[in-house]
């Protein structure tokens, strides 16, 4: 059965491995079309002729033409290309108001290359029908549910020690009555059910239970799993990660090389919503929460000058206007109806209590987000370590977030659960350099004595990873 | 020779077996219980509780926590930036380079910031003067940005109260007194930046009747002067203690106070490690002084001599040294035989040296300086050992300026005194008739940013922004400049001087409607002075400011000696018969510029260990045997009246070791009165017992003192030195032979049990004559123990440790000066809490890292060896064995890691460690507790030291703040382990050496500390670990440490001591 499973998984892997060979050895367009999906499409127009975030990418290899690789170094990390100070590059930075590209650091020239050949396919309108690519599908553990077939066999057990509490009964009965005492009482059910025994066994088993969940219930004081508060905006996770498919890392950016995985700043969410102004499902409603936190008029698209010293009637004099000039705009009326005006004043409303708290009357200024994940203050975590190195997804501790409208903690978070994890989880030992100082477990993977490391082989369970 | 009975000691109350001090060390924790100590206040009398009262509690508490449990967890904030700075991930620390300049004092440092908040000082290895060193004072700095006694506002001050204003009406203020007529006045400690004097020009230019006086609060006029007479320049030399064989030193603490004691003792100890044993060599270190000091304690030989026999005693060996040159000499005033001898000996040490010997002095007296520089020429060591084409600028100051100013003052002619930087109405020998002759001038601006002596009697406080909020540069030597840059937005609506002199002046330079109109002024002077052949400032301005400092072309000024000495021969310092007294600098306190600091007020004094407070040193007789006789049967911690012409101050007394009969010593710069309350009225003010000499220079000296019997007891007096002692040895009583009182029970079992040994292996020491016996010593010894310890009956888990890394440290005792940096760099990075007075006496102070501090050698004259002293993490730990609840364990890494959330605080394992470096949580020291109604107060303190947000900003965000009732130690910096492994794994790469440093690594000016992993073969550590003279601390306990010592040797010439 496991030999069977590891063919099977080996198999598999193989062919993943060969897939990903063939994907990334070659140039093509249809690989660039998933790249560019994945990694350009939040800020580049899909069009490559018009504006977005970033700008558009037609004939982007003529302007770079005969400096290919600096282009190629651009992609990776913009920011050393004009460090560099080339003035094409230079200029480009400027005239794009000083927004930095997000870095690529791992694409390779290939898969660059796929995405320019496709940048350039669409912009020449070469490339071919729209292939279908459906989503990858997530195989699910399927999870099976003990708890009836543990009921039904408690019931059998105890049916069981019931006819066996007769059968004794009766054994001793007749006994007794071989033995000359004819009079011998037999037990009924009810005498049976009322001994000394069975009372004195449930209780023991009451009081072992009610422990049982007492210390459980204990332990899990503070855990928070499914906590699923209300936040100021409410922003979905489907419309972004789910519909948009905006890689996790994009907004949460620590990720890969902090601590923190980050919460967006709000200028990460204007990179898209300079452009997009109105919201899918809210319109206006949520993205004037982002604009008012930063100081953008959507209205005449330009921050706000001394936003800061700004009193709350004069914001409220650009938002409401922008509200109001959308509502007209979309029931297609000449002015205000009643029923706007309260939406525009609800809507408003809505934001100053998003906005503003007890210690923070003011409307512009950072967001506060109602946090989720909370970590005891004594236990340290690393979004780095797991995400970077472990290769770990992030839907493994934080569930489907793509499908959380409203999201809600998905993990206990508990010590058991992080162990756990520690336990079963395989280290890439021969993908990182770094490990290469565990010679014994090299020598024994190699000569087959031992089938993996786990992370709590090389001490991914001892107090000082987590406590210090 | 005189040797005392045992071979080390810590005290004279260990020398004499002090029963309370065998009861003492014979528990792991001597003092009293909490309880018990409330109950001698009489604070339990009110709480106690009869049965029912027990029962109310238990009911309540029970009912309570059920309430609580069933509340909801409160709702935690999350809180992005709304633009984020590109530079800043939140979780990943930034370095900026910048530098530590406090006065004259100066350090290139790189600043370590998290989420924009400064937390950590590391040294800057660019700088080719400190090479990445630091010093105690140094890493402290970054909680004096967050002491809550800053000035918030600028102010009128009346009755040393400030009441805030807003720098516009403060502006106005001080302009219509600029206006007014008389003369213009400042005063500074020494001002190293090039862009504030430009400031001061500026400032000038528009008021002609201004003018600058800089001083030093510990003065260094007088050398200043004698090298201006000498070679015709008012600076410092630079001084090359590395390419020294002899060192002279009467009297300069250069590897504590003097001048640039990082720079000093960066290269002083590259001259006293021995790398390599076949061939050692080392530098021979003299210091010829009256009391112990940093310095002192660190020289092979110490000449003892009275403060006032400093002048003889320069004199005498300049004669031996002219005499042998053919120079003229000078007559040298009386001293006593012993010195006289010892010198005689010095001059033939130095004549064989001749241009790879230095003398420096510290005396503040012009004929005495003149004669060392006459020295030092003569010996051929000026261009070699001393150099003057690189000149320190770190002392500008001018005792007869400052009196000039106080004439100046009290003649009604100053119109307006601007306290540019120091505290002058205190901090120095002329303070008293400062402070008097300040009250004269009609408007006086203080610039300090917390209110101080001088501040409180001022007019007008305009505070300026701490040196981590600043822009600046500082030159500290002709040949580079420095530059500072913040690291964080000023916390409170304050200005930089110098931008408030550009303010006054109406500057054109200064363009008022930037945002950092001062950093514009800082780069437009740049771009003048030192931009010159850079092809593009903004290039060179960004690489200057990454590396923080730029290296100019020495200045060619000439090394020729044209002092007469014989003109100044008169002014030598005449001996008296009378009792003296020096007041000395302290390590940690300076002139007391750094009393609301906590971390300096609880780090020990190096030689006596005495925290919180200043202490008068006062001798130890000894009778020859084995009594011990103190001056006037006076203990430690008794208080006693110092009395000089009159004045009279009551002080706390402790023995001193070293100390020349019939001289006493106090370090100045305590007993502040106007300061943060953790420095307010801790120790004696002996400010008022400063004096200058007849020549106009500031004495640190007096005569004819007086020392009342004693006057009562302190109460808590905080000394460290009997804490936590892990060998002192005693009489056993029934026997009467000596043991280790520590150890008595084990001792009974049998002879050659281990851990019965009497000399147990703590130091291993010898002198470089006698090389070989030490190491011959050491190998036998350890040896021996191995032998032993390989007889184990558990299995050993070696195989573990081989994989991965084996985290290990070497310490070099001949490097370690004992300064304390590593101390503070320690508190610092580990967010170990600061205690208090009360709680250090009840020896409860948190400190990971302690320097153990030993005696050897002459009973009256002896050597001292330093030990820091930390978790040694033992791979095999009897503290690991002992913890009921496996808090403390080990790990695969060679870690004893210590979980605090698991922590019952039993302390079982406080009493097995045989190093007693294990710290216990007995209140709630950093306020990690929910309710602040049951705090202690340190100090008398309002609110605790440490609960204030504003203090917490320094905590380091990666290592957990420990709750009462656990128990911490050393971890190794296992925050920094972890964090190196993550940026090696995150490149894919193997681990290299030199990736993880522990903070007292980093800190350490003279490189004693090296950390490293024991598995790499090519590291550092393992590179050091091969000299023969490594050891372990009681090995033959079979603890198995990971901490590895280097012996102790010193350079000494037995027969000069005969």
């Amino acid at each position: 059965m496991v030999n069977k499973q590891l063919i099977i998984s080996s198999l598999l892997s193989l062919v993943f491995v060969l897939t990903a060979f063939v994907v990334s050895a070659e140039v093509s367009v249809d690989a660039g079309k998933q790249l560019f999906k994945a990694n350009c499409a939040q800020c580049h127009n899909r069009n490559m002729k018009d504006n977005l975030t970033g700008p558009a990418l037609g004939g982007v290899q003529e302007r770079w033409a005969g400096r290919e690789e600096l282009l190629y170094g651009w992609i990776r990390n913009s920011q050393s290309v004009i460090a560099s100070g080339d003035p094409y590059a230079v200029d480009l930075y400027n005239t794009w108001n000083k927004v930095l590209m997000n870095p690529f650091p791992n694409l390779t020239d290939d898969e660059i290359g796929s995405i320019l050949a496709y940048v350039d396919a669409v912009y020449t309108g070469t490339e071919g029908g729209a292939a279908a690519a459906g989503p990858v599908a997530v195989v699910e553990q399927p999870k099976t549910n003990y708890t009836l077939i543990y009921g039904v066999l408690a019931l059998l057990l105890a049916l069981i020690a019931l006819i066996l509490a007769r059968i004794v009964g009766n054994l001793d009965h007749m006994n007794k009555v071989a033995g000359g005492d004819l009079d011998a009482p037999r037990p009924s059910f009810r005498e049976i059910l009322t001994s000394k025994s069975v009372i004195a066994f449930v209780i023991f088993a009451l009081i072992v239970l009610g422990g049982y969940t007492t210390v459980n219930n204990a332990i899990s004081f503070g855990r928070q799993q499914n906590y699923q508060p209300e936040q100021p905006i409410k922003f979905s996770h489907v419309t972004h990660a789910g519909v948009h498919k905006i890689d996790c890392q994009y907004c949460h950016d620590g990720a890969r090389r902090s601590k923190h995985s980050v919460i967006p700043a709000a200028n990460t969410c204007m990179n898209c919503h300079k452009a997009i102004k109105k919201g899918s499902t809210y319109g206006t409603a949520e993205l004037t929460k982002i604009f008012a936190s930063v100081g953008y008029d959507p209205t005449t698209d330009k921050y706000i000058e001394n936003y800061d010293a700004m009193s709350t009637e004069e914001i409220e004099a650009i938002y409401k206007k922008w509200i109001t000039d959308n509502y007209i705009a979309d029931k297609e009326l000449a002015t205000l109806d009643a029923k706007g005006e309260k939406a525009v004043k609800d809507q408003w409303n809505n934001l100053v209590a998003s906005l503003t708290s007890e210690n923070d009357p003011k409307i512009g200024g950072p967001i506060e987000w109602n946090r989720i994940h909370n970590l005891p203050d004594h236990v340290y975590f690393n979004h780095a370590q797991h995400v970077t190195i472990g290769k770990v997804d992030c839907q493994q501790c934080h569930g489907k977030v793509e499908e959380m409208e409203v999201v809600r903690q998905y993990a206990t978070l508990s010590m058991g659960w992080c162990i756990n994890c520690h336990r079963e989880t395989e280290v890439k030992f021969n993908d990182n350099e770094y490990y290469k100082s565990y010679e014994k477990y090299h020598q024994e993977l190699a000569s087959g004595k031992r089938e993996k490391v786990t992370v709590e082989d090389i001490g991914g369970t001892e107090c000082q990873k987590c406590h210090y | 020779m005189k040797q005392p009975s045992k071979e080390m000691w810590v005290s004279a109350q260990d020398l004499r077996n002090d029963p309370e001090l065998l009861a003492a060390a014979n528990r792991e924790f001597p003092e009293s219980s909490i309880v018990e100590d409330l109950g001698k206040e009489g604070t339990m009398d009110r709480l106690e509780s009869s049965r029912r009262d027990f029962l109310k509690f238990l009911g309540f508490s029970l009912g309570a926590a059920t309430v609580a449990a069933s509340c909801e967890i409160p709702v935690k904030k999350a809180i992005p930036y709304v633009i984020k700075p590109d530079s800043i991930v939140p979780g990943v620390a930034n370095y900026y380079a910048s530098a530590y300049v406090d006065g004259g004092d100066f350090l290139s440092v790189l600043v370590k910031t998290r989420e924009g908040r400064p937390i950590k000082i590391e040294g800057n290895a660019l700088s080719p003067m400190t090479k990445g060193g630091t010093s105690a004072r140094a890493q402290a700095s970054v909680l004096s940005l967050y002491d809550t006694s800053r000035l918030q506002s600028p102010g009128s001050v009346t009755d040393g109260q400030v009441t805030p204003m807003s720098w516009e009406d403060l502006d106005k203020a001080v302009m219509a007194g600029l206006a007014t007529g008389g003369s213009i006045r400042m005063v500074s400690r020494t001002i190293l930046s090039p862009t504030a004097k430009a400031a001061i020009a500026a400032f000038r230019e528009k008021y002609p009747n201004a003018s600058l006086v800089q001083y030093d609060p510990v003065s260094c006029a007088a050398l200043l002067d004698a090298q201006e007479m000498s070679y015709g320049v008012r600076a410092v030399p630079s001084y090359h203690f590395d390419k020294a064989d002899v060192i002279v030193s009467f009297d300069a603490d250069f590897l504590g106070t003097w001048i640039s004691p990082v720079e000093y003792a960066k290269a002083y100890s590259t001259g006293r490690k021995i790398s390599d044993v076949k061939s050692a060599r080392m530098s021979r270190h003299y210091q010829v002084e009256s009391f112990m000091s940093l310095t002192g304690s660190n020289a092979d030989h110490r000449v003892m001599v009275k403060p006032s026999e400093q002048g003889a005693a320069i004199a005498t060996l300049y004669n031996a040294i002219a005499s042998a040159k053919g120079a003229s000499t000078v007559t040298a005033p009386a001293l006593n035989d012993k010195a006289k001898k010892a010198l005689a000996n010095v001059a033939k040490d130095l004549l064989n040296a001749q241009g790879k010997s230095l003398v420096v002095t510290g005396v503040n007296n012009l004929a005495e300086q003149v004669l060392v520089a006459k020295m030092n020429a003569l010996l051929g060591n000026d261009g070699a050992t001393v150099t003057f084409n690189d000149h320190s600028y770190q002392r500008q100051g001018d005792d007869k300026a400052l009196a000039g100013l106080i004439q100046e003052m009290n003649a009604g002619s100053v119109g307006t005194l601007m306290v540019l930087d120091g505290n002058p109405a205190f901090d120095n020998a002329q303070g008293k008739a400062f402070m008097e002759a300040m009250a004269k001038v009609p408007t006086r601006i203080a610039f300090g940013g917390t209110l101080d002596e001088t501040g409180a009697a001022c007019t007008h406080v305009a505070p300026t922004t701490h040196l981590l909020e600043s822009w600046g540069d500082a030159q500290p030597k002709a040949d580079q400049v420095y530059l500072i840059q913040p690291t964080i937005a000023p916390l409170f609506p304050v200005r930089q001087w110098e931008e408030s002199l550009l303010r006054w002046a109406q500057s054109p330079e200064l363009d008022t409607t930037s945002d950092q109109p001062y950093y514009e002024f800082l780069k437009k002077n740049w771009e003048r002075t030192f931009s010159s052949g850079a092809s593009s400032f903004t290039s060179f301005w960004e690489s200057t400011l990454h590396d923080g400092l730029l290296t100019l072309p020495g200045s060619a000024a000439g090394g020729t000696n044209n002092a007469d000495v014989s003109s100044v021969a008169s002014s030598l310092t005449k001996p008296s018969t009378a009792d003296e007294i020096v007041f000395f600098e302290s390590v940690n306190m300076g002139a007391g510029q750094h009393a609301g600091n906590p971390w300096l007020q609880e780090m020990p004094d190096p030689i006596t260990r005495c925290v919180w407070g200043n202490y008068l040193y006062v001798p130890i007789g000894w009778d020859g045997g084995n009594d011990y006789t103190f001056f006037q049967g006076l203990e430690d911690g008794d208080r006693v009246n110092l009395e000089i012409d009159g004045q009279s101050v009551e002080v706390t007394v402790v023995h001193q070791f070293g100390l020349m009969p019939g001289t006493f010593a106090i370090a100045q710069g305590y007993g502040r009165k106007v300061v943060g309350k953790a420095g307010r009225n801790i120790g004696s003010d002996v400010q008022g017992f400063l004096n200058t000499n007849p020549a106009g220079y500031a004495s640190s000296m007096a005569s004819g003192v007086t020392i009342s019997s004693r006057v009562g007891r302190d109460k808590e007096f905080a000394c460290v030195q009997h804490h936590h002692t892990m060998g002192v040895t005693g009489a056993d009583p029934s026997t009467g032979k000596t043991i280790n009182v520590d150890e008595k029970t084990v001792a009974t079992i049998g002879a050659g049990f281990q851990g019965s040994l009497v000399d147990r292996s703590i130091i291993f020491r010898g002198n470089l004559a006698e090389l070989e016996q030490l190491e011959e010593k050491i190998h036998h010894k350890r040896e021996e123990f191995q032998a032993l310890n390989d007889k184990g009956l558990y299995p050993s888990y070696d195989d573990v440790y081989k994989m991965g890394h084996h985290w290990g440290m070497h310490i070099d005792l001949n490097a370690c000066i004992g300064c304390g940096a590593c101390t503070v760099a320690c508190m610092a990075e580990n967010n170990v809490p600061v205690v208090g007075k009360r709680e250090v006496f009840r020896h409860h102070e948190m400190a990971w890292l302690r320097i153990d501090r030993y005696f050897y050698g002459e009973m009256e004259n002896p050597n001292v060896v330093y030990q820091p002293m930390m978790c040694q993490h033992c791979d095999n730990a009897p503290c690991e064995n002992v913890c009921p609840v496996s808090a403390t364990n080990h790990s695969s890494e060679g870690l004893n890691q210590m979980a605090y959330n698991r922590c019952i605080g039993t302390r079982y394992c406080a009493n097995n460690c045989p190093y007693k470096v294990r710290r216990f949580n007995w209140l709630d020291y950093t306020t990690a507790d929910l309710f602040p109604a049951n705090e202690p107060r340190l100090n008398g303190e309002e609110m605790p030291f440490g609960a204030d947000n504003l203090t917490r900003m320094v905590l380091n965000p990666d290592v957990t703040v420990r709750a009462r009732g656990v128990m911490e130690k050393c971890s190794f910096c296992v925050q920094r382990i972890q964090e190196g492994k993550l940026t090696a794994k995150k490149e894919g790469r193997a681990l290299r050496d030199g990736d993880v440093k522990s903070a007292c690594m980093t800190a350490c000016p003279t490189d004693a500390i090296t950390f490293g992993d024991l598995n790499n073969t090519e590291s550092q550590l393992n590179n050091d670990l091969e000299s023969p003279l490594v050891y372990q601390v009681l090995e033959e306990v079979n603890t198995r440490p990971s901490v590895n010592y280097r012996a102790r040797v010193l350079n000494r010439e037995e027969s000069l001591e005969s």
